[in-house]
């Protein structure tokens, strides 16, 4: 093993471990908090109107009380030695004093350093490698990877009854003021603990792979080493891609199979419910059939995007002037385009409707009427997308060898029969990137809708995603809404999957 | 077939770079004239100019007796082979042969026997439903000759074909190019880089530099009689020995010495082939050291020092009975010198 590659190991370690312990660190601050809250507001509300105390925890002071009763949220406060906690307002019977408060204590810093720790084990692996430390080495790799699975077994039995004492038991303390409750909690979600349970068993079984391939990576093919390393280099990514993109899309379709809302904790299984719902939902399939509609504009702005690409492919004086200008609406922020366009479309102000009257045309109501309404979107989505489809035509029109254009000449080629016999098949795996792009950022579409038309007139421009967002955000039916989002996401792995299908069709070809 | 003629063809390009400065050229109808040059001396753009991919500044391009100059290409009735053939990546061999016929709306039987003739004769009737991907580079390279004679063209421009083959492919297609010629009389012009190529393949070659033909005729007159001292120097490998010296009108004097019958000049330059320097004693052999031997079985290069400092190699049959280190005399055998003029390379008579 080279220094530079014990180097490269060793930087992908610590590169590794400081990413867990951010997650770690970061998954348990917000899942104890969170569930604090949750548990303060519930206990809260189940002591309501008992009256237990005489009197407000003397520590909240006035601004903190007020708001209390502004919220009626959990609040963080902290003790008069210092220890944050969270307090919930417990209220009379008739709902309207607040006669007391819950307040349960944090300890997620004593369960995020108990997590850490094999992570600042295989850290200090890390380091040893870095400075040349061969003890690893020594001890052989076996003793090393069983080491380093103790420690983990250890470190992951601390935590877990870390966690349970977290969530089971408010801590209490002698120096809580006399009016706070003191409340034993019952486990919040078993949920969350199986899944920083799965966490550390994940990146335990990381940190013995990594610590028995450093030990013993002399002895491996370097296929093997290389595999490891590239895993170890991912690692990183890797969390980030569970924790912020895998992990929402569990819990979205969790969501979708659930009654849940935000203020219940009560979210029984309702199984397909949602979908049986959002079947028999005549707005949930118009909302769709608009999205076909409105994705027609892609195809339609794909051709003006190559003729435009065509012409100014061409060496001329102040092309790139001109491309520029034609790019120009791609690089503009969505909504001053919808706000722009808006003005343009309006009907007794707009340019357009300026334009026809002095053609003694009719004035026309563009997002007003349901019949223009969703077409007037297309034609301003189709300008937007004109000249990012013009540049990627045109770097696939230069990218097309000169010779081959110049071959089809000599072979006798006009100027039509060089463009549909060898132009435009060259382009094909352009044209279907872009089909399928387009046609996937479509059903994206949103910020056109929300800023213009807001789905209307009559449901004309309502498409998923706005179907989506009102459900949620409006309606406060994020079950159904999620439910939604699993159909759409659906329908766009098909077409993802189609486009890839195609893409690596191409690939063989060329 | 037809001839191709230049006449005092010049292609100026924007900026002021002359690429092509008044070139005039023949090539006799089925005749295979290769032209030849270091890179950026314009020869590619001859080729173009003929093809009638790039316009020139002046001058006329005729085919077949018809001036071509200000034609489209696909009027001209040429065919050319690309030096990373073009052949079009998403069509099949057979669907690449066809193309030229295809798009002059040959059809059916015609246009099947023609191509399945075109393939046979590369032999290459095995990969007509191949992509061009699928192939190896020499495969391509006989599709994209299938390409060009499938039409039958008036001529052919060849540009740098070989030169993206390995060494041994390279060797093979050489020869093969010289039988399909045999067999078509195809009339062809080749641009290459490569004075082996020239050599080995073309009746005629025609030298350039800097855009002006310098020489042209067969190629081993060119060779033994070359005009001047740069068409010397590109042909030949190892290339022309040069010695600075003058001449008296009898004798040659400098760092070699050596009988020359030319007119007197002050400031000539000898040139000497590896194979026209003669190695041992002699009474007017020049001392020299030997720095290498390289053998390469039925000759040998020596690689000389004079003691002037001037590097010269030699060619010798077999194995050289020198090596590195030795001191040898060397001189230059009876009537094989070349002189030229110092100043601007020409020949002296």
């Amino acid at each position: 093993m080279t220094r530079g590659e014990r180097r490269a190991a060793a930087l992908a370690t610590l590169l590794w471990s400081v990413a867990t312990i951010g997650v770690a660190w970061h998954a348990l601050h917000g899942i104890d908090h969170a569930a604090r809250s949750r548990e303060a507001l519930a206990r809260a509300h189940a002591l309501q109107g008992r009256a237990p105390s005489p009197a407000f925890p003397m520590h909240l002071d006035v601004r903190e009380l007020s708001a209390l009763q502004q919220d009626e949220r959990p609040l963080i406060v902290h003790d008069p030695d210092g220890s944050e906690l969270v307090t919930a307002p417990v209220k009379d019977a008739d709902d309207w004093e607040i006669i007391g408060a819950v307040g349960l204590y944090s300890r997620w810093r004593e369960m995020a350093i108990s997590t850490a720790l094999p992570s600042f084990a295989a850290l200090l692996v890390a380091i040893g490698l870095m400075v040349g430390v061969r003890a690893v080495r020594t001890v052989g790799p076996r003793v090393a990877a069983v080491g380093a699975g103790a420690l983990f077994g250890a470190a992951a039995a601390a935590t877990t009854l870390q966690l349970r004492d977290a969530v089971v038991a408010l801590a209490p303390r002698a120096a809580a003021p006399p009016a706070l409750e003191r409340l034993a909690l019952a486990p919040p979600s078993l949920a969350f603990t199986g899944l920083l349970l799965a966490l550390l068993a994940v990146s335990g079984a990381l940190a013995v792979a990594t610590i028995h391939w450093h030990a013993a990576q002399a002895e491996r093919p370097a296929r093997v080493r290389e595999t490891l390393g590239a895993w170890s280099f991912i690692a990183p990514s890797l969390a980030h891609l569970l924790v912020f993109t895998i992990a929402p899309v569990g819990f979205l379709l969790w969501i979708s199979v659930h009654d849940w809302d935000l203020l219940s904790s009560d979210r029984p299984f309702v199984g397909l419910a949602h979908f049986r719902e959002i079947a028999h939902d005549p707005l949930f399939w118009r909302a769709l059939r608009n999205g076909l509609v409105y994705a027609l504009y892609v195809p339609v702005t794909m051709v003006a995007a190559l003729g435009a690409a065509l012409v100014l492919d061409q060496p001329l004086r102040g092309i790139k002037l001109l491309r520029v200008v034609v790019f120009l609406p791609y690089v503009a922020s969505t909504v001053a385009v919808a706000l722009v366009w808006q003005w343009l479309l309006h009907r007794d102000f707009g340019l357009l409707n300026a334009a026809l009257a002095t053609l003694h045309l009719p004035r026309v109501d563009w997002l007003g009427n349901p019949a223009t309404a969703l077409p007037a979107l297309m034609l301003v989505s189709a300008w937007g997308q004109l000249g990012y489809m013009m540049v990627v035509y045109l770097a696939g029109l230069q990218a097309i060898p000169q010779s081959l254009i110049e071959a089809a000449r000599l072979d006798g080629a006009d100027a039509w029969q060089r463009f549909r016999l060898v132009v435009w098949p060259m382009l094909r795996p352009v044209s279907t990137y872009l089909l399928l792009t387009g046609i996937i950022w479509s059903f994206h579409g949103f910020t056109l809708v929300y800023v213009m038309t807001e789905g209307g007139p009559a449901h004309a421009t309502d498409v998923l995603v706005y179907r989506i967002y009102q459900t949620a955000w409006e309606f406060r039916r994020f079950d159904v809404a999620a439910a939604m989002s699993v159909v759409l996401c659906g329908l766009l792995l098909v077409l993802t999957a189609l486009q890839w299908r195609t893409v690596k069709g191409e690939a063989a070809d060329a | 077939m037809a001839d191709l003629a230049l006449a005092h063809l010049v292609k100026r390009f924007a900026g002021g770079v002359v690429g092509v400065d008044d070139v005039t050229l023949t090539v006799g109808e089925g005749a295979f004239t290769a032209l030849v040059g270091p890179s950026g001396c314009g020869k590619t753009t001859i080729l173009r100019l003929v093809a009638g991919l790039e316009e020139p500044t002046s001058g006329t391009v005729q085919i077949g007796g018809r001036d071509v100059t200000w034609l489209p290409p696909r009027e001209r009735d040429v065919a050319m082979v690309f030096q990373n053939y073009a052949l079009y990546p998403h069509l099949t061999v057979r669907e690449n042969i066809a193309f030229p016929l295809a798009v002059r709306r040959m059809a059916g039987a015609e246009l099947s026997r023609r191509v399945t003739n075109a393939a046979e004769l590369l032999e290459i009737g095995a990969l007509l439903d191949r992509k061009p991907a699928q192939l190896s580079g020499g495969q391509r390279q006989r599709a994209a000759l299938a390409r060009a004679i499938v039409r039958e063209p008036a001529c052919f421009l060849f540009d740098e074909p070989l030169s993206n083959l390995d060494a041994q492919v390279r060797a093979q297609t050489r020869a093969e190019l010289v039988a399909l010629h045999r067999r078509l009389g195809a009339t062809i012009l080749y641009v290459t880089h490569d004075q082996v190529e020239a050599m080995t393949m073309a009746q005629t070659v025609a030298v350039m530099a800097r855009g002006r033909l310098l020489q042209e005729g067969a190629p081993l007159r060119l060779y033994r009689d070359p005009a001047s001292l740069a068409v010397a120097r590109f042909l030949g490998s190892p290339s022309i020995n040069t010695v600075a010296g003058r001449t008296t009108g009898a004798r040659f004097e400098g760092a070699l010495a050596c009988e020359a019958r030319v007119a007197a000049c002050a400031d000539a330059v000898l040139g000497v082939r590896p194979e026209h320097l003669v190695l041992g004693p002699a009474m007017d052999a020049a001392p020299a050291q030997v720095t290498l031997v390289e053998p390469l079985g039925p000759e040998s290069l020596v690689r000389l020092r004079l003691r002037s400092g001037e590097e010269l190699v030699a060619r010798v049959a077999g194995e050289a009975a020198c090596c590195a280190g030795d001191a040898v005399g060397v001189r230059v055998a009876a009537g094989t010198g070349l002189f030229f003029r110092a100043a601007d390379g020409t020949r002296l008579a």
